[in-house]
């Protein structure tokens, strides 16, 4: 699936709270309609609970049973008759054993390059490029965002093959830059941009920095990205997420051995005889990571999430 | 407003304290300095998307070998037989299947959780939160995982299944059409439904409160609140929400790929769960027959072009009240 | 929120992947140190671990690392390694069955005749050796592992529980030819409820494509499996016998596979000596003693076994050869046989040496298997592949598979398996 493509809330970006201070518990936002008298329909009842509780079990489940195979000796665990709940005492000796068979390591460190890169890159670019379509004037302007727009839809993998033949000829198979530079900027990233630059930084604003004889990178820098950099940093974490999660185009472009988390994972799951509890062990591992990330930050996800989506 | 000239031309004035070769930089290099900024973009565009995308249908008109490269002029053959072949009609209905399969009942299911979430809840954030963990399992852990619930003989499914007397037959999902595309679907509902909840109570959260303290007066039911005022306010987030998953649903690759045993891209005994994408990895990287496979790309290009822009006019009708 | 959170998490991540990019391009095959790292590539465990220890320890300076796919995952990416020029391990295994279509670019392999192969020719079994080597013998371009010999893996308790022998010579005798084997398969499967007779229609149609010298490809390595009446035979049994219910329904090597035969679902399996290792891991230790190897119907046969080859774009490959030849030599080869992945020598002397031929698995009820596995081995007619071999077997494999899973009649899934092999001959 690809990145949310939707547009950025239309939202400048609210007086901040101190730095490293996740907020008070509730709700970050001032705009709330709690505690003004009560209102029925807006209370969750026990059924509401009981409900959510259920989601919430359904998407929990699939990770706690890995976790219980991935904590158990051998692959018998498997194979009773009734599936086993509960966990067992192997769970280090398997991840151990993870890192024994593939260089898990070597993956995490792939794929944390690809991921950061990407994202760092695709923030960096489509917001220079957001700010070129939103405040610059400039011949073609329009026909250019048109391109951009046009191609936010293509199905870029359906390139595969030439991308492949492409990528041999320029040397660059089985080179993390096979994975780095066709994902450098997006036209999903650009338009978003350009989205919030438009939105957010009022036109007077990067008038007078100019009059006052600012040059267009300094323009960019003091008055436009402050005002996008939430928008940048909710860009930044689903491009990171979304390379960190790819498998198709490194299955094909990367050799086994310098994969990304998801091949190596793969590499778990192969040979003649398929250990079930190192193979979970290993989504263990690679699911560790991305979660610990989450829990902390889960608060800043959950709103970005929120706020990348379009509003009615 | 020529942001240029005008800026240029006013600053020495403005700001006597700015060295003097700033005064100057504006004007001259000023008006490159827009298609600096947004060069990037066309250049990795143009050489790793628009350029193979061009390419594949080039390489589509030949007979070439992924691995000796271009073997002469094909003409239409690599069309020919792709149109001439059963397999690539399933697929393209497995493509269809497994994306309507996977995409609606995860849309409704998306709605309906947005829908609890959007009252007085204690804690939260932890319930939003929590709701959104299976999007972080990435989709090769996520195969890999539902694979084994999905497995015949000793499936977590199976058993629970039996276990609550809904089948008295243990499942072969792998085997059967429906079967495997309601486990494929499954998966890819799991990973997604909890993001596009969250999406739809961003949408929700928008809708002024009034609405509903009139519509409460006027004794309107919650169902008959959701239907008459929530629904209506957030089609256009649910319609985003669609093309979304269609542009994503129909390149389906890793779910398919990883569930078959022998990930062989062969999607199963009768390739009843092989996708397009699948079948042209099968033909692209194992076949190495690149000519075949462009053939299939040509063609799964075309089927979401229309599909998408199907959607984005649709979108465009009915999203108008979104702005932008 | 905090902005400087965010420009602190932004700036930890570019720092991050700095630093691991510059990790990741220093970890080249050679280290500061002048050390050389060799990879190793195969497609399941090999049983090179320990010899890989020896090595390190005779060879300081070298380090070994091994890299284990999966069959056809491995295959692919070899290609696309070997026209890419880049990627590949310095020694990569290449199973018999993938031997001819890589000869066809044989010249993106080093031609281990440069590195003193020939003098090893004649150590090995003539057909291992001549189906590695091209130009008349004058390139070599791989050093055979192993070869799989062939027999039947069979339990003794489920046998008894039928009423047959369990005496591995007398098991041997009840099936002279597959349709003896088949035969006493309906003979079971009418005494012994929900047990099968064999694990997958899959593995016995592969032990007969491997007894038999034209297969799927004529020896000019044209297509001749439509006209072949020995492939349309042998498909027919083999679906006819799944159709009847012999057949447990597992997919060859997939977790159910493994289960099922933990479980003991089936009373016999197609064993070449590789498959030895697998069935006991899969088995595991409480069943010890129950299972035992016959021989095979049909006389012997060679199932399996594979080539260490050396790609020309390794940046060592005179020390990648070398590694080659010991992990393939005479007393390696023995090792690996008495190892827990059992698989045989492919060398004649490794063959006839005491330490191979009285070699006895506890596991299999102390079974000779040096002498069954080696008698095999050198009785077989080899069996011709052709360069899209791979390409064939699995339309087959899958029509069989439709057998198993009822969704097909044999004459069905023979028809269908032709259609699939054509498109994918085509394409």
């Amino acid at each position: 699936m690809a990145p949310s493509l939707t547009t950025p809330a239309s939202r400048p970006d609210a007086p901040t709270a101190l730095p490293g201070a996740g907020g008070p518990p509730g709700h970050p936002r001032p705009r709330r309609r709690r505690g003004s008298g009560p209102r029925h329909f807006d209370s969750a009842g026990p059924l509401a609970y009981a409900l959510l509780a259920a989601v919430v079990l359904a998407s929990v489940f699939p990770l706690y049973w890995t976790f219980v195979v991935a904590s158990h000796g051998d692959n018998s665990v498997l194979g009773g008759s009734t599936p086993s709940l509960v966990p067992g005492g192997h769970l280090v000796a398997n991840i151990r054993r993870v890192f024994d068979t593939v260089d898990f390591w070597k993956a995490l460190g792939n794929s944390f390059a690809v991921a950061g890169t990407t994202a760092a890159s695709n923030v960096l670019l489509s917001s220079l490029a957001g700010y070129a379509f939103a405040k610059l004037r400039f011949p073609g302007r329009d026909a250019l965002l048109v391109v951009v727009i046009a191609t936010v839809m293509v199905p870029t993998q359906l390139g595969i093959i030439p991308l492949y033949l492409l990528v041999t000829d320029m040397g660059l198979y089985g080179t993390l830059s096979s994975l780095i530079v066709p994902a450098l900027v997006s036209a999903v990233g650009v338009f978003w941009m350009r989205q919030a630059m438009e939105e957010n930084i009022p036109d007077e604003l990067i008038e007078s920095a100019r009059v006052d004889g600012a040059g267009h990178l300094r323009t960019f820098l003091h008055v436009a990205w402050p005002g996008v950099r939430s928008t940048a940093a909710v860009l930044g974490m689903f491009t990171f997420m979304f390379a960190w999660n790819d498998y198709f185009w490194p299955l094909i472009a990367l050799p086994p051995e310098n994969g990304t988390v998801q091949i190596a994972l793969n590499q778990l799951a192969a040979g003649y005889y398929t250990d079930y509890t190192l193979m979970l062990a290993g989504v263990v591992v690679s699911v560790l990571p991305v979660l610990a990330l989450f829990a902390v930050l889960a608060r800043r996800i959950v709103s970005g999430v929120m706020d990348g989506a379009v509003k009615g | 407003m020529a942001v240029d000239a005008a800026g240029a031309g006013r600053a020495p004035a403005r700001t006597p304290g700015a060295p003097p070769r700033r005064t100057t930089r504006p004007r001259r290099g000023g008006r490159l300095v827009p298609y600096g900024f947004v060069s990037p973009f066309f250049l990795v565009f143009g050489i790793f998307g628009l350029y193979p995308l061009l390419y594949t249908f080039w390489v589509s008109l030949h007979h070439w070998d992924r691995l000796t490269g271009d073997g002469g002029f094909a003409g239409l053959d690599n069309f020919q037989d792709l149109f001439a072949d059963p397999d690539f009609y399933t697929a393209t209905f497995n493509t269809f299947s497994i994306f309507l399969l996977s995409t609606v009942p995860q849309l409704l299911l998306a709605l309906a959780v947005a829908w609890l979430l959007d009252r007085r809840l204690r804690a939260r954030t932890t319930w939003r939160a929590l709701v959104l963990v299976p999007q972080y399992v990435s989709v090769v852990a996520v195969a890999l995982v539902f694979s084994q619930l999905f497995g015949r003989d000793f499936g977590v499914v199976n058993w629970a299944l039996q276990h609550l007397g809904l089948i008295s037959e243990p499942v072969d999902w792998t085997a059967e059409t429906w079967s495997s595309h309601l486990a494929i679907a499954f998966m890819v509902m799991w990973r997604w439904t909890g993001y596009n909840a969250l999406i739809y109570l961003a949408a929700m959260q928008a809708v002024p409160r009034e609405l509903y303290e009139s519509a409460l007066v006027d004794g309107a039911g919650r169902m008959l609140t959701f239907r008459r005022i929530t629904l209506p306010a957030i089609r256009p987030t649910v319609l985003f929400t669609v093309v979304i998953s269609t542009i994503g649903g129909l390149q389906l690759f890793a779910e398919p790929f990883l569930f078959d045993p022998q990930a062989n891209a062969e999607g199963g005994t009768e390739h009843q769960f092989q996708t397009l994408t699948l079948m042209l990895y099968k033909y692209g990287f194992i076949n190495n027959d690149a000519g075949y496979a462009s053939a299939i790309s040509c063609v799964l290009f075309l089927v979401i072009a229309a599909v998408a822009a199907l959607n984005f006019l649709v979108t465009r009708r009915l999203g108008g009240g979104s702005g932008r | 929120m905090g902005t400087s959170l965010i420009r602190r998490s932004l700036a930890a991540t570019a720092g991050l992947t700095t630093l691991l990019t510059l990790a990741g391009c220093s970890s080249g095959s050679t280290g500061t140190s002048g050390e050389i790292t060799l990879t190793v590539a195969t497609f399941s465990d090999f049983g090179y671990k320990p010899l890989i220890a020896q090595y390190e320890k005779t060879h300081p300076g070298i380090r070994v690392q091994e890299r284990v796919s999966q069959l056809d995952q491995h295959h692919n990416s070899l290609s696309t390694q070997l026209s890419s020029g880049s990627g590949a391990a310095d020694v990569v295994a290449v199973e018999e069955g993938y031997m001819p279509k890589f000869r066809q670019v044989k010249d993106k392999f080093v031609n281990l005749a440069e590195y003193g192969a020939l003098r090893r020719e004649e150590e090995y079994l003539p057909y291992k050796w001549a189906q590695a080597t091209a130009d008349d013998g004058r390139f070599v371009m791989g050093y055979g592992t192993d070869v799989g010999g062939l027999a039947i893996c069979y339990r003794r308790d489920l046998f008894a529980q039928a009423g047959l022998p369990t005496d591995r010579d007398e098991v041997g005798k009840l099936w002279p030819t597959w349709q003896d084997y088949f035969k006493t398969g309906d003979t079971f499967t009418a005494k012994v409820k929900d047990h099968a007779w064999f694990d997958s229609a899959g593995n016995v149609f592969s032990a007969m494509m491997n007894q038999t010298e034209v297969g799927f490809f004529d020896t000019s390595d044209s297509y001749v499996a439509d006209t072949n009446p020995d492939v349309e035979k042998f498909f027919s049994d083999t679906s006819k016998a799944a159709a009847a219910g012999q057949s447990a329904n597992l997919v060859p090597f997939s977790q159910q596979w493994n289960a099922g035969i933990k479980q003991g679902k089936m009373a016999t399996i197609t064993c070449p000596a590789w498959m030895t290792g697998l069935i006991q891991t899969a088995a595991g230790e409480e069943a010890e003693g129950k299972w035992d190897i016959a021989s095979v119907p049909g006389g012997g046969g060679n199932w399996g076994g594979s080539f260490l080859t050396v790609p020309k774009q390794g940046k060592h490959v005179k020390e990648a050869a070398e590694l080659a030849a010991f992990l393939t030599s005479a007393d390696s080869e023995k090792k690996i046989f008495q190892g827990p992945t059992g698989s045989l020598p492919s060398l004649t002397d490794a063959l006839a040496d005491p330490a191979v031929q009285d070699t006895r698995k506890a596991y299999f009820n102390d079974a000779p298997t040096g002498k069954i596995f080696a008698a095999s081995a050198k009785d077989l007619r080899p069996s011709f592949r052709g360069s899209k071999d791979q390409q064939v077997r699995v339309p087959f494999a899958n029509a069989l598979q439709l057998v198993e899973q009822r969704k097909a009649s044999p004459d069905e899934a023979w028809r269908r398996a032709l259609a699939d092999a054509a498109k994918n001959l085509a394409h």
